[in-house]
């Protein structure tokens, strides 16, 4: 039996058929992408500042990591006992800047290192695995 | 506009709820040490203060509501004076201290009084605790978990990817700031370390070690300032303000905030300090090779490094061989943080561009004994707070 995954911010990122996207928004006027999803362009050039809903993902360089060595307070949640992970800021093809935990080892990671966006399990609640968006070097 | 003097500064030193500095008191006991002190630095008596500018807490005190400013007013004796809260993230004490500049330099109020003080809850910063999705804060904690030690990290390794900076360097940086806190009767740690005790100290978030990142303080600082007419009646060599700023981050920043940010060509990843530092130059008309000594937002050991260089006061990639050469020491040829910095304060957020004010007072005055830096003319100080804010000052003699 394969366990419910539930993500852990409801309707923020989904995914199908083993494809991570993002939900975000980009201004129709200059083209600026958003993630989350922004009311207003923070464009101070751009006149028209008209957001849409878009999606985001695939992939992108790795611009730099860090480790969490120990937990992070609330309102972060983790499965005990605490594993220390790698959490990478990563420029993606999309046109953004993009934080987010990387699946890999600490130390298997490298910096300007390609990676790809997925869905992965952050921690177990009431039987069910709630998931975030991740990193896997490729 | 009037010119601004700086009459007078008061701190209570930091410390950790619990210590023997500190111990169990609240942050209008500290705030109220703070002003008194500075009032007697400056000879002015409570009831001639005409408005007060404050740093709002949103960790203690204020009545739950930022009022800190409020509750110094209560304490020192209601008078009725115009009080203003400010609230800037860790930039507030910076905010405060430029309204309060502002308000004298405009003839608004000639004898205002500048506090910040703060209680800190233990351990790292955390969110509001609101958990809603319209909340950045929560989002990147929530979905990711990255607080504040983890996100300087991202920037520490950044830079040794880009300019080989070792762990040892950002290591002697934390060496550097902890001799001087030596010679700081205010500083919440007053013992040199080796650069054995700080490579020994345990990772918080590899790359950065626990001596390298500054922790949560509870601490005050009070300034009193007037016009140069007016400071004359109390003292023949007043501490002027030559520029106080405020700014906010730009569009094209590039660091990495919440939970993603538009990519664009910038290079600079702290715009709003150093549109708030460069404002600065420019009102002052003083140039970045002008300046004696920089007190700046040391929350890591990383921003020793990284900052100088955004701001002009050396090349890109030069802040390191500085740092070997002793050149960021008090005696030096670019003293940073003689007072120690936060890496040995601690933060006690709102309380620290407050700090700041009454360190490059004591540089200028002459009076910072042996972390003086020599013939110290021209002070620069900077903060840096969520939302994008920063502040930045220069004082001179």
């Amino acid at each position: 039996m394969t366990e419910e995954r539930v993500p852990c911010v409801e309707g923020l990122f989904s995914e199908k058929d083993g494809v991570a996207t993002l939900h975000g928004s980009r201004c129709t006027g200059c083209g600026t992408p958003y993630f989350p999803k922004s009311e207003a362009c923070h464009n101070p050039d751009c006149s028209e500042s008209k957001m849409e809903d878009a999606d985001f993902g695939g992939k992108g360089v790795l611009w730099s990591y860090s480790v969490a060595d120990f937990p992070p307070p609330p309102p972060h949640i983790y499965d005990e006992p605490f594993t220390p992970y790698a959490m990478g800021v990563v420029d993606m093809e999309c046109g953004l800047r993009l934080i987010g935990q990387l699946v890999d080892k600490a130390e298997d990671v490298k910096v300007d290192a390609n990676v790809e966006l997925l869905i992965d399990t952050l921690y177990h609640k009431d039987g069910k695995a709630f998931t975030s968006w991740k990193f896997k070097q490729l | 506009m009037q010119e601004v003097a700086v009459l007078g500064v008061g701190m209570h030193r930091f410390g950790k709820t619990g210590d023997a500095i500190v111990g169990t008191k609240s942050v209008k006991a500290l705030c109220q040490h703070a002003v008194t002190a500075a009032l007697k630095d400056a000879g002015v008596e409570w009831k001639q203060i005409q408005a007060v500018s404050a740093a709002s807490s949103r960790f203690s005190g204020g009545k739950g509501w930022g009022l800190n400013g409020n509750d110094v007013v209560e304490d020192m004796g209601s008078t009725g004076i115009p009080v203003y809260n400010l609230s800037a993230g860790c930039a507030a004490g910076g905010n405060a201290f430029n309204i309060g500049y502002s308000l004298v330099a405009g003839g608004i109020h000639d004898m205002v009084l500048v506090v910040g003080g703060e209680v800190m809850p233990k351990g790292m910063i955390q969110t509001s605790g609101v958990e809603e999705a319209t909340d950045p804060e929560f989002l990147r904690q929530r979905c990711i978990g990255m607080p504040g030690p983890s996100f300087w990290s991202t920037l520490a390794r950044r830079r040794m990817f880009e300019y080989g900076t070792t762990e040892e360097q950002f290591s002697q940086v934390a060496v550097k700031a902890r001799k001087n806190s030596v010679h700081n009767p205010y500083a919440r740690f007053q013992k040199e370390i080796t650069l054995e005790d700080v490579m020994n100290s345990p990772y918080v978030s590899n790359p950065l070690r626990l001596f390298q990142i500054c922790p949560v303080s509870n601490g005050a600082a009070a300034v009193v300032i007037c016009s140069k007419e007016r400071a004359k009646q109390f003292t023949s060599k007043p501490v002027m303000v030559a520029s106080s700023t405020v700014a906010t981050m730009t569009f094209d920043d590039m660091l990495p905030r919440g939970l993603a940010d538009p990519i664009t060509d910038c290079p600079n990843l702290h715009t709003e300090a150093q549109n708030a530092v460069t404002r600065a130059f420019e009102k002052s008309g003083i140039a970045p090779g002008d300046v004696s000594f920089t007190e700046l937002q040391d929350n890591t050991c990383y921003y020793e490094l990284a900052f100088p260089e955004e701001w002009g006061l050396c090349q890109a990639g030069e802040s390191e061989s500085l740092l070997e050469a002793g050149e960021t020491t008090p005696t030096g040829r670019m003293p940073i943080n003689p007072s120690g910095g936060f890496v040995s304060f601690g933060e006690a957020t709102t309380a620290m561009g407050v700090f700041q004010i009454a360190e490059l007072t004591w540089q200028l005055r002459g009076e910072a004994g042996g972390r003086q830096v020599p013939d110290a003319k021209v002070g620069l100080a900077q903060t840096l707070g969520l939302g994008g804010n920063a502040t930045a000052a220069i004082l001179t003699r």
